[in-house]
């Protein structure tokens, strides 16, 4: 629910209640007044008429509203006040009357007078009230609306536009700020309780980036020293297999570390950005290259490789990164199929389609793109190229999705 | 042949310095921007391998030094700075060769000699073994007086194989020497085995030597014992 429609709908609520309760108190003024003023006219008829018998002598009668008769009661008696209903011929009905009734001596007799008139219909007053009350709502409810949409538009502006700022905040993003924040004291809070805040995100996250690369960086040297170290002992004469068995061992583990290492460095640069280097690619090519470079490494697989390659696909980019993705997305699906599989590689401007065909995957494929992420946790392989690929992809403002479909597994990158 | 090692890690030095020694290069070394500047203010070396990363300044102000007093001299830079800018800045700078960190001392051994080559130094652009005669300029092969027809793949494998005798050659150093940088993607090098396979019956047909030994585990040793 938006704020708007929250104060809205609460205005309503209270404004209804108000005009309700006062709906109620002004039918209950009113018909009190209504009926006071009645009563005063009604006893200031009376006194006329008894004024009219004893001094004229004359017994007026205005059926039903002034009636005189003799009568035996008592005279020192209070007036009686009462209402009744009076069958009226011509609207043939019966009508409320409020009367009051008296009664006088005068010229030594005895007379009862009766003063009547009409009395509203209670129901008559209440539609009135209700239709008052309905009108004064509706303009009350009109004029808050306008209000809350003016003030909506001018008190909340710089807050949507901190809203706003908040949605498309990126953590690259070096020239990130917030818009002015207005002359509210809430807003000039939020604004710099939000500036506080994202200013700690790009700083963690400029210092992990700093640290996963320093940390690849410096790896690289004491790789080298053991490397060559191991290359220099495997050199030694009179080596027995055994001593073959564990400098092999060392030594590749030695280049899986090393290559890990250069893999994460590669990954904190490509989200750096410090690849900035872009020309017009003929991706086709590189991708046909790359296809055949690596049937050759699995050619035992015996592969069925089917290309629809666009010839001449040119896509700005930076040749290294997108000879990167193309390996880190081929050497994916060799590597995850079984021999005799299908694999396909589709090309045009829009999109590269990579597929190839087996078994739907086992685990939760949400996370097939995070980094370390393995489908198959006792691979030999460090679970990172498929981070490249959508590293990659960001920084070139392109989609990567994957979907597994007819047998098959799909990665598709759409540019 | 006279080749000056600046490299700060003395560790890494030593295992160069000692591995090239075993080449038949004479080796000196510096472990400083200064001690380099000290070196190479005083000598002429054939070939001088650079480390980028140096304590007291900037490895890249030193190729400046080395091109005013060292003209002729072979340069290959060695850093643990794979950044593209780094090697595209050195090359532009007039350095000849750039391999990065952790690298494989045959693939130095291998880069030397051809950067050697490239230079015209007293290297010969034939590559000899026993009754095989490489003539690296036009690429043919000659085994036992006959030209050998050979892969692309199989000829630098041999090339590389020669340059590296007598000595234990990992499949990886071999794959990556073959492959480039492409073979940090693979995970199997069965593809090489079918390299190797193809090679050594060239070789076998011509003069019924097998040259290339498996070494359990880890790769090959090209070699007449």
């Amino acid at each position: 629910m938006k704020l708007i429609e929250k104060t809205g709908r609460t205005y309503f609520r209270i404004s209804l209640l108000a005009l309700i309760i006062s709906g109620a108190i002004v039918y209950f003024a009113l018909s009190y007044i209504f009926r006071r003023a009645l009563n005063e006219n009604l006893l200031s008829d009376i006194d006329a008429v008894s004024r009219t018998i004893t001094e004229k002598n004359i017994l007026p009668s205005y059926f039903p509203y002034i009636e005189v008769k003799e009568t035996t009661g008592r005279t020192n008696a209070e007036d009686r006040i009462s209402d009744t209903l009076i069958f009226d011929r011509d609207e043939q009905e019966s009508i409320p009357f409020r009367q009051i009734r008296r009664v006088i001596s005068a010229n030594g007799k005895t007379y009862l007078i009766t003063a009547r008139d009409t009395l509203p219909e209670n129901s008559d007053l209440a539609i009135t009230i209700a239709f008052v009350t309905g009108v004064v709502l509706i303009l009350l409810l009109l004029s808050l609306y306008l209000a809350n949409r003016k003030l909506s538009l001018r008190i909340w502006r710089p807050f949507y536009r901190i809203l706003a700022d908040l949605k498309r905040f990126s953590y690259n993003d070096p020239g990130f700020t917030f818009s002015p924040a207005g002359n509210l004291e809430e807003f000039i809070e939020l604004k710099s309780d939000l500036e506080i805040l994202t200013g700690k995100i790009i700083s963690d996250y400029r210092m992990l980036k700093r640290f996963t690369g320093d940390a690849s960086h410096e790896l690289q040297t004491p790789l080298a020293i053991i490397q060559s170290k191991l290359e220099t002992l495997m050199q030694l004469n009179d080596l027995k297999s055994e001593h073959y068995e564990l400098i092999s061992s060392a030594y590749t583990q030695t280049i899986r570390v090393s290559r890990l290492a250069q893999t994460l460095l590669l990954l904190t640069k490509i989200s750096n950005d410090q690849f900035p280097d872009r020309q017009i690619v003929n991706i086709s090519v590189i991708t046909e290259e790359k296809i055949i470079i690596l049937s050759e490494s699995y050619s035992e697989k015996q592969f069925t490789i089917e290309e629809d390659i666009k010839p001449g696909v040119n896509i700005e980019t930076n040749t290294f990164l997108f000879e990167s993705l193309i390996m880190n997305l081929l050497t994916n699906a060799f590597r995850h199929s079984a021999s005799h599989a299908t694999i396909e590689i589709i090309l045009d401007e829009n999109e590269m389609i990579i597929s190839n065909s087996g078994p739907a995957p086992a685990f939760d494929t949400e996370k097939i793109f995070d980094r370390f992420f393995k489908g198959d946790k006792s691979s030999s392989t460090h679970g990172l190229g498929l981070s490249i690929v959508k590293e990659i992809c960001s920084v070139n403002n392109w989609e990567v999705r994957y979907i597994y479909e007819n047998g098959r597994n799909n990665f598709i990158v759409s540019f | 042949m006279k080749i000056l090692i600046i490299e700060d890690e003395k560790e890494l030095l030593v295992t160069i310095k000692k591995y090239l020694e075993s080449e038949n290069y004479m080796c000196e070394t510096a472990d400083s921007y200064f001690a380099a500047e000290d070196c190479l203010s005083v000598f002429n070396y054939d070939l001088i391998i650079l480390d980028l990363t140096l304590p007291g300044g900037n490895g890249l102000d030193l190729i400046e030094l080395i091109r005013e007093r060292n003209k002729q001299a072979g340069l290959l830079i060695l850093s643990a700075r794979d950044s593209l800018e780094d090697k595209i800045t050195g090359l532009d700078m007039g350095a000849d060769d750039y391999i990065t960190k952790p690298f494989h001392l045959a693939e130095l051994n291998s880069r030397i000699r051809s950067l050697l080559r490239r230079r015209h130094f007293d290297v010969s652009n034939e590559l000899i073994f026993n009754d095989i005669i490489i003539d690296t300029d036009s690429g043919s092969v000659y085994i036992n007086g006959q030209k050998a027809e050979l892969t692309r793949k199989e000829y630098d494998i041999l090339v590389y194989m020669i340059v590296n005798r007598n000595r234990v050659i990992t499949r990886d150093a071999l794959a990556e020497h073959v492959w480039g940088d492409n073979i940090s993607y693979a995970d199997n090098f069965d593809f090489i085995y079918s390299h190797i396979k193809n090679l050594r019956k060239k070789i076998e047909k011509v003069n019924g030597k097998n040259y290339i030994h498996n070494i359990y585990g880890i790769g090959y040793k090209f070699t007449d014992e």
